[in-house]
């Protein structure tokens, strides 16, 4: 069962700590500008399928980042041949990136020493 | 700050967004599509936009937007409702904008004067004594020494200075040279002092005209500047008139100002100057604040120079003396009783908003019943309670709005005549400044909140228990109501009572005459001399039947002295008084008890009886010792009436005598009973005093006319309070009409069923009526309760009528359950007059 990044009924609530997906599309959006679609399937693809992001999660948190400066938003053609939106990592996106990353590998590697010797 | 300004951004260009935004879901569908994926999960793609908008945080101006015309519309489309909430509110917010734009332009608005922030009032304290003056001498000191003020000003008010040969005596201020240049005054003709001309002790004599006086006595004369005039006899050359705007600080309003350095010319003897102790004289001291420099740290620069003084002149400084600083830039200084004072005035306001919330919120209530249908359908088809409740609150916050905006209106209006008739300031306008519109924002939600939260969070939840609360809304009407029928109703007692009751003295045939012997620098045994001789001319004249002196002249303003002791755990006011022998007889204060004093004596005291009552209680006072507020030592040798010469409404004050000492004689005031109408008598007297010594300017004053004058304030405040009473007994006889007209339309069918069975129609009047006689009952109780336990704080303004005058208390009782009684009768017999054939065909 792949694990759901779903809204709750109310406000999106992700099933995962709610800045992990905007650390993920971050994280996606190091490689190169890509529209929301394709930002979706590379999390789901490089998560060897375990991650499956809805739209109903990814399009708020992607206007939450986008508000905070972390990405901007220009006009390109799909592979499709139609006008969509890519998103690009702005520097003050990979700042916030970087920050993200290490505290979330302090974090794990807190909790696996935990794991393993507890 | 970024994230604001593109949050802000966002906001608006927040359409297109909008349309991009579902632009791009629309895309992510195809490619899903394309992808053969199920569309399981997609859910509603209205919804999907919706939480991604969230995101930029605008949705709450769209929903109140939304809600706001939603409110419009339902109000708009019950104007009678609207229109009543709107009238009762803008009553109950505009009284409130009203008390506080008068407290706003006394106590927080600056007087325009050059930075008026920087103005202090500074006054000689000490743990154990206080004055409001400081002699010449420690003021110019103070000026000389502080480096934390970059100037001291002084000024000083004398009574009975003559112009030309006028009858009438000018007000004249003398004030420092610095005085007009510190306060930026720019003159309306000529110019002002100037310390470099006029500071000299032997600079030539000007003074300054104010505004009105100018065109009052000189009829507005262009050429009035250069002319000479005669004050005190003296010629004296006019310099310049003052604006018609100007302001003085500590609110004086003379009528010609002059340099104080001149005061010894003008007053012959007088010692003004060179006194370095301010016994009786002295000046009223100001200062200005040095750049940066705050209030305390300038009082801790003058401690420090008071201490200098004190090694200067050690017998004219106190222990412990420092000088206390306050902000001077205002129309009013704040003083503790003025606090309470005003703490009273804003409490009795605001229960007026209160009766008007109460009441608004009883007919949300049931308007409520009537939307019940509505707001069940809106529950159904999925809103939410707190959604609920924000829509009914938005409705609520836009009739405060409404009322707020009438209410600045109507306080603008009630403002202009306030000022109009309490003869304003020029300056102050009734234009509300940032502060009023400040406080009627604040008030504006603080009504939404009292008369909207209750009934919307009733309706949001669809309870039915609404009855109750209606109760008690109407209980809290009834209550406030009942507080503000009293309180007018004891004031307006004690102002009948104050004008109608004996005041225990005689005061239609006397006059009092300030012969200013000490200004004048007179020594004891000369001013005794005087004395002596207007006495006895005094009395030589026809129809005087007695003359005495006294240290503090009976309803006077002047050198008023008070002691505040407590005894037997009481704090009582003393007015100790220093007077001849023949005060009781010329006032008609009788003796009571023991024996009068022989001239000059020292050592005795003659207490009042209330002072005798209050120490000695049930014992014979003669021959005590130690009356509160006597030397030690000294003995009461007699007991007089009770006599409210100082102070006419206050029923805690007492009185104190000692015989006047050939060394009080130069500050004492002359009291002359006549037979008949005194009026007569001024020139004659004037003349008697100018006949001892032509330098002589005594002031003469009527007695009755400053009673007239002392009530009139009483009676004032009594109306005030009553129409305040007013306002609320009428707001609350229109929630009660109302919540009973609702009623009966609401049971209709119910009361036409009785009566089609015979039912007696005033026992299903007594029916309709019952549920909300006990609201009425308890509110009472409340308000009753509420009065007598606050009532304490008006005692000194209650002479004669006590806190729990039960004919006060019977009369607002009896006005209230009349317009109560009434009010609920008149829609009640409406239920009586009906088609019942008709009611019950209905439905």
């Amino acid at each position: 069962m792949p694990m759901k990044f779903m809204p709750s009924d109310d406000t999106p609530k992700p099933g995962m700590p709610s800045g992990a997906l905007a650390m993920l599309i971050l994280r996606v959006l190091r490689s190169g500008p890509l529209h929301g679609y394709a930002i979706a399937q590379k999390i789901h693809v490089l998560s060897s399928e375990v991650l499956a992001v809805e739209e109903g999660s990814l399009y708020p948190a992607l206007q939450k980042i986008l508000l905070k400066g972390w990405v901007s938003a220009e006009w390109g053609i799909s592979e499709t041949n139609r006008k969509v939106r890519f998103y690009r990592l702005t520097p003050a996106g990979q700042k916030q990136l970087e920050a993200e990353l290490s505290d979330y590998d302090r974090v794990t590697h807190a909790i696996q020493a935990v794991l393993r010797t507890a | 700050m970024h994230e604001l300004l593109r949050r802000f951004q966002f906001f608006l260009t927040r359409s297109r967004r909008a349309r991009e935004l579902a632009d791009e879901i629309d895309f992510h569908r195809e490619m899903a599509d394309q992808s053969g994926k199920s569309r399981a999960g997609f859910g509603n793609e209205l919804r999907l936009r919706e939480q991604a908008r969230e995101a930029w945080g605008w949705t709450w101006i769209d929903r109140l937007g939304q809600d706001l015309s939603y409110a419009t519309r339902t109000l708009r489309r019950s104007p009678g409702f609207s229109a009543t909430a709107i009238l009762v509110l803008a009553v109950g917010i505009g009284v409130n904008i009203t008390a506080f734009s008068l407290f706003n332009m006394m106590v927080l608005q600056y007087i325009p004067v050059r930075d008026a922030a920087s103005i202090i009032r500074l006054q000689r304290r000490s743990p154990d004594a206080s004055t409001n003056t400081i002699s010449y001498a420690s003021m110019k000191f103070y000026g000389d020494h502080a480096r934390t003020l970059s100037a001291v000003m002084g000024t000083l008010g004398v009574g009975g200075t003559h112009l030309e040969n006028d009858p009438q005596s000018v007000a004249t201020e003398y004030a420092t040279e610095n005085y007009f240049t510190e306060l930026g005054t720019q003159p309306m003709l000529g110019r002002m002092f100037d310390v470099s001309r006029d500071g000299g002790a032997d600079a030539t004599p000007v003074a300054v005209v104010s505004y009105s006086f100018w065109q009052k006595r000189f009829g507005a004369d262009p050429n009035l500047v250069g002319k000479v005039i005669h004050v005190n006899q003296k010629p004296v050359m006019v310099i310049g008139v003052l604006p018609e705007a100007f302001v003085a600080l500590g609110r004086q309003h003379p009528d010609l100002w002059l340099p104080i350095r001149q005061i010894g010319y003008f007053i012959e003897g007088n010692t003004t100057i060179s006194d370095t102790a301010s016994n009786g004289g002295g000046v009223e001291m100001w200062g200005r604040l040095a750049p940066g420099v705050t209030a305390k740290v300038a009082e801790q620069e003058l401690k420090s120079l008071t201490n200098e003084l004190r090694e200067q002149h050690p017998k004219d400084i106190w222990d412990n003396e420092y000088i206390r600083s306050d902000p001077g830039g205002h129309d009013q200084m704040m003083q503790p009783d003025m606090l309470i004072a005003m703490s009273a005035i804003g409490g009795l306001v605001f229960l007026i908003l209160a009766v008007a919330c109460a009441n608004l919120g009883g007919l949300l209530l049931a308007r409520g019943v009537m939307r019940e249908h509505e707001i069940s359908i809106r529950v159904a088809i999925g809103a939410g309670r707190g959604r609920i409740f924000r829509q009914l609150f938005t409705e609520s916050l836009l009739l405060s709005t409404l009322g707020s905006v009438v209410g600045l209106a109507l306080g603008y209006v009630t403002l202009r005549i306030v000022m109009a008739i309490g003869n304003a300031p020029l300056w102050m306008t009734a234009t509300p400044d940032w502060r009023v519109i400040v406080f009627t924002l604040g008030i504006g939600f603080v009504a939404a909140a009292l008369f909207g939260l209750a009934p919307a969070m009733q309706m949001a939840r669809q309870r039915q228990r609404r009855t109750l609360v209606r109760q008690i809304l109407l209980g809290a009407q009834i209550a406030a109501s009942c507080l503000l029928l009293i309180v007018a109703g004891l004031l307006v007692r004690a102002a009948q009572h104050a004008l109608y009751a004996y005041p225990g003295f005689g005061y239609e045939q006397v006059v009092a005459v300030e012969l200013g012997l000490s200004d004048h620098g007179y020594k004891a045994a000369d001013a005794r001399g005087v004395m002596e001789q207007f006495r006895n001319r005094a009395l030589a004249l026809p129809g005087v039947k007695s003359v005495s002196f006294s240290s503090m002249q009976p309803l006077g303003h002047n050198r008023v002295a008070t002691i505040s002791n407590t005894i037997n755990g009481h704090l009582v006011r003393i007015f100790p008084f220093t007077v001849s022998p023949e005060f009781f007889s010329t006032m008609d204060v009788p003796l009571m008890r023991g024996r009068n004093f022989h001239p000059g004596e020292e050592h005795a005291v003659i207490i009042s009886d209330s002072l005798a009552r209050k120490q000695w209680p049930g014992e014979d006072p003669i021959g005590k010792q130690d009356a509160s507020g006597s030397a030690s030592g000294d003995i009461v040798v007699g007991v007089v009436a009770n006599a409210r010469l100082m102070d006419m409404q206050d029923g805690d004050t007492v009185e104190l005598y000692h015989a006047a000492k050939e060394a009080d004689m130069a500050d004492l005031v002359v009291l002359v009973k006549t037979a008949g109408a005194p009026d007569g008598l001024t020139p004659t007297l004037r003349s008697i005093a100018q006949g001892l010594d032509p330098k002589l300017f005594p002031e003469v004053r009527l007695l009755k006319a400053e009673f007239t004058h002392e009530t009139q304030s009483a009676g004032n405040i009594a109306r005030i309070i009553s129409l305040l009473g007013l306002v609320a007994v009428s707001l609350a006889a229109l929630g009660i009409l109302g919540l009973v007209a609702y009623s009966v339309s609401q049971r209709t069918k119910e009361i036409a069923i009785r009566l089609a069975l015979g039912a007696n129609p005033v026992q299903v009047l007594a029916a309709i009526l019952r549920q909300f006689s006990w609201p009425v009952v308890v509110g009472m109780v409340v308000g009753i309760a509420a009065t007598a336990a606050l009532s304490q704080i008006l005692r000194r303004i209650l002479y004669g009528v006590s806190n729990l005058d039960p004919a006060s208390y019977a009369g607002a009782i009896a006005v209230l359950l009349l317009i109560c009684l009434v009010a609920g009768v008149l829609p009640a017999r409406r239920a009586l007059k009906l088609d019942i054939a008709r009611a019950l065909h209905q439905e």
